[in-house]
């Protein structure tokens, strides 16, 4: 019995240990890239632990702000290499999550997805980035929130309004923190600004967004359609149905 | 005998249960979007004109087709597309993002931001993506 197990696991050992050829150091990576990057790059390394040559058939990435270049198409027994994934910040934030799959000639391991994890740290995060009001509500100030990363040296922001129908006042709550009030001077009629937020000595500027929203269509009231009545027709004629009511 | 058979059939399943756990984050049923997020093509249609599709792919995409009257909005031009999204944008209006490709996560991302960022309710993502718009395209 104690025989029989052994040799169960064993097989199964010698089984896993047949298959793996290209051997990766790590298949995912976290990347936090500085506040001024535009680009995270990641370096997924590997080996070829078997005894036959590994050929890439393809290297694609999930997204067109990630791309993947290998060193070479074909990894020798023993060799190593690495395969290089650089993801495009843009205006991207928060953490991101793109994968490359990895293609090769070796069936006992046809596809590797490799992940990239990127946190993409923001000077300045705006919440809400977008505040309205309703076609003739009351003109009230609402307020966005803003905060400065940890560690970042701003002290002041400076707001500019697009439209000067809307009125804006920042105000310091703590150090890092802000808070924007802004206020149309009436809704009666639709208009919109877009709010520029920089932070003091920085050339970097964000953006926020202020609306009001037009008076929506009236929706016509819904009726349901009227039951079809028989009626009886006059002597002489064809019965006519009456037509549905909209 | 019947219990070894057992024991040896249990042991089979350690190998499968060990890469089950190591890869759950790979398990393709497991979806990262809630299914209160997600919307299919026929329900989003039958929203008519209180819908407004928002298409998250690259500029080279949505130049090349899209979902007729959507709004291109992708994480590489944020801060220029969105004003122009929220112009379109009202409160009675329920938003569709789209994507290529069912594992894509465009359409993920841009849903997020605008829930997260922008505030804004009743933010879908398409079940499917664009390939299941054009699958069931009238």
């Amino acid at each position: 019995m104690k025989t029989r197990i052994l040799t169960f696991i064993l097989s199964i050992l010698w089984c896993a240990m047949a298959r793996a050829e290209l051997k990766w150091e790590q298949t995912t990576l976290e990347l936090h890239p500085a506040i001024e990057d535009k680009d995270a790059v990641g370096h997924f390394k590997y080996q070829n632990t078997g005894d036959k040559p590994v050929r890439f058939k393809s290297v694609r990435t999930s997204c067109g702000c990630t791309v993947a270049q290998t060193q070479k198409d074909e990894v020798p027994a023993g060799e190593k290499g690495e395969i290089t994934a650089t993801f495009h910040i843009g205006e991207r934030t928060g953490t991101q999550i793109k994968t490359v799959n990895v293609e090769t000639d070796n069936p006992g391991q046809a596809v590797t997805v490799l992940t990239l994890k990127a946190v993409i740290p923001q000077l300045l995060e705006i919440k809400p980035t977008f505040v309205y009001w309703q076609a003739d509500d009351a003109p009230q100030a609402k307020t966005i929130s803003v905060t400065a990363a940890k560690d970042s040296p701003v002290t002041q922001i400076k707001v500019t309004s697009s439209n000067p129908e809307f009125q804006t006042k920042v105000e310091k709550v703590r150090k890092g923190e802000f808070k924007i009030d802004i206020q149309p001077k009436q809704t009666s009629k639709p208009m919109s600004a877009t709010l520029t937020i920089q932070p003091e000595n920085s050339p970097k500027m964000f953006n926020a967004t202020a609306s009001v929203m037009a008076v929506a269509a009236a929706k016509p009231m819904w009726t349901p359609p009227l039951m079809r009545q028989a009626v009886a027709p006059p002597p002489g004629t064809s019965p006519t149905p009456a037509s549905p009511q909209p | 005998m019947a219990r070894q058979a057992l024991l040896l059939i249990a042991l089979a399943f350690v190998p499968a249960i060990g890469e089950a756990i190591y890869f759950r984050d790979r398990v393709s049923w497991q979806t990262p979007v809630p299914a209160s997020e997600l919307v299919t093509v026929d329900l989003a249609r039958g929203w008519g004109t209180n819908a407004i599709w928002v298409d998250a792919r690259t500029d080279e995409e949505f130049q090349r087709d899209h979902i007729p009257g959507a709004t291109l909005l992708n994480e590489d031009r944020w801060n220029e597309l969105l004003p122009q999204f929220l112009a379109q944008w009202s409160p009675d209006k329920k938003v569709v993002v789209y994507c290529s490709t069912e594992s894509c996560n465009l359409a993920l991302e841009v849903a997020r931001r605008l829930r997260n960022e922008a505030q804004l309710k009743d933010v879908f993502v398409l079940q499917g993506g664009w390939e299941e718009w054009l699958k069931t395209k009238e």
